[in-house]
């Protein structure tokens, strides 16, 4: 190791890759933003998921308050910024907590939960009319069809862009930073404003970013081609 | 409740639906006798289809009344799914459910409904309507493994699967390829045979001729005409029908 960071001293990126993620442990501050990241993003996918399934159920729903609600809320989520969502939580719905990153992660899930509904609304609507025909027909209720033989098909068919939509999600939680949650991107801002060299902590952060989405890709991959098996002849 | 063969099980009285301002049944009053086997024909548009979609409620009524066994399923206080589980029904496009196996589309209904305490006795009875329309190697395929004629011949199992009193068919080999009609009339055959009610909403006329116990002509949105498949076939009195026949025989 001490071998290494000899080397690095030798020439001008190496020094600078030095000092902005080996010197004073500073490494160890990009997996803590990582952390951070993860927990913002698992914690606002599993909110988002609910709120989606939930505000999906209403949007189909024969009730009209409920479809009234439901559009209100995908309407109002999906024509504002994330941004200026995030900072309204922060600053005036939840003025008084000090959880930064239960704050954020309601933010991100509220956010979330809209794309999700919209997603999942999609994959409902594109099952053939046809299936809940057979469904009642043979007497079900109207909930058994639409759990037992609706749904899983819908969910299928969502599943490739619901993952898309984790992967914005996990991207999009770099903006944490601006209510001071100290995810990866404010780790590199942090060590930026210490080392004052914005390169390498940018990129290093950018690498992780990349990394992490290459991981996910490749393993939604896996579960959707499993999925897929009762369409394979 | 009687036994009599001759009682109806399906009595509909001037039934009338419209889709806006279109109407597509002008009031149509028919009964179908216990173990009566009841052929639909016409031509398009005719409103067969939607005759037959509204004897189960999946179509609502503008107006008119339904009763099957005895009980009006136009009223609202019935419980349509109770009356829907004795009342099978088979589509043109099969509509099988692509997620679940073979065992798992006919085992479905019974088991959320309670026919079945547990699997094993709702499987053993999923196999032996597999059965009986020749599937039984096919229980653990999925659907897009099947072709049409099986496919369609599995639909009719999973209506069976509820054990209903009355079956009904809209243009169940309209979708097939031509080389796998025969096989679904096949079941449709011994079903009949077997004495259960049935109306068939089809273009087959040779299955209507030799399987139906009496021919609907509809047109227009009523029923033109009707009587017994010889009658109708060799020696139909309205002229529409004479036409319609001229085309399709």
């Amino acid at each position: 190791m001490e071998g290494f960071f000899q080397f690095l001293q030798s020439f001008d990126l190496g020094r600078q890759i030095y000092q902005t993620v080996f010197y004073a442990d500073r490494w160890s501050w990009y997996l803590d933003g990582l952390k951070l990241t993860l927990q913002l993003t698992c914690g606002a996918i599993l909110i988002g998921t609910l709120l989606g399934v939930i505000t999906a159920l209403f949007s189909i729903s024969g009730f009209a308050p409920l479809r009234f609600i439901a559009k209100v809320y995908t309407t109002i989520i999906r024509g504002t910024p994330t941004t200026v969502q995030l900072l309204i939580m922060y600053n005036v719905i939840m003025v008084s907590s000090t959880n930064k990153l239960l704050v954020g992660t309601l933010a991100f899930g509220i956010n979330s939960g809209a794309y999700v509904a919209e997603i999942l609304r999609g994959g409902i609507m594109s099952v053939d009319k046809g299936q809940t025909e057979a469904g009642r027909s043979l007497g079900l209720k109207q909930w058994q069809t639409m759990l037992y033989i609706v749904l899983p098909q819908a969910v299928k068919t969502s599943i490739p862009t619901y993952t898309s939509e984790f992967i914005v999600l996990f991207k999009e939680t770099s903006i944490a930073g601006l209510i001071a949650v100290t995810e990866l991107t404010k780790i590199a801002n942090m060590i930026t404003s210490q080392t004052y060299n914005a390169m390498v902590p940018l990129i290093v952060s950018a690498l992780i970013y990349l990394a992490v989405v290459m991981l996910l890709t490749f393993v939604f991959g896996k579960l959707e081609r499993r999925l897929r098996k009762s369409d394979a002849r | 409740m009687t036994q009599d063969k001759n009682d109806s099980i399906i009595q509909v009285t001037d039934l009338h639906k419209s889709f806006g301002k279109l109407e597509v049944l002008a009031g149509i009053t028919e009964n179908v006798k216990r173990g009566e086997v009841v052929a639909v024909i016409g031509p398009s548009g005719s409103g067969k289809s939607t005759f037959l979609r509204c004897l189960n409620l999946l179509e609502q009524p503008t107006s008119g009344h339904i009763l099957v066994d005895g009980v009006d399923i136009t009223d609202k206080k019935t419980d349509i799914n109770k009356v829907r589980q004795g009342m099978g029904m088979v589509f043109q496009h099969f509509n099988l459910f692509p997620h679940l196996k073979v065992i798992d589309n006919i085992t479905l209904a019974p088991l959320q409904l309670k026919v079945f305490s547990n699997k094993e006795s709702a499987r053993k009875a999923g196999m032996e309507l597999l059965e009986r329309v020749g599937l039984a190697d096919k229980a653990d395929s999925y659907p897009v493994q099947l072709s049409g004629g099986q496919k369609q011949r599995i639909a009719i199992a999973r209506a069976l699967a509820m054990s209903p009193r009355i079956m009904l068919f809209d243009e169940p080999t309209s979708a097939l390829d031509p080389e796998m009609v025969g096989e679904v009339l096949k079941v449709m055959t011994d079903l009949a045979r077997e004495g259960m009610t049935m109306v068939i909403v089809t273009h087959e006329m040779g299955f209507a001729r030799e399987a139906a116990d009496r021919v609907l002509f509809m047109d227009g949105g009523i029923i033109a005409e009707q009587g017994r498949p010889e009658e109708i076939f060799s020696n139909p009195k309205n002229p529409r029908t004479r036409e319609f026949l001229s085309k399709v025989l």
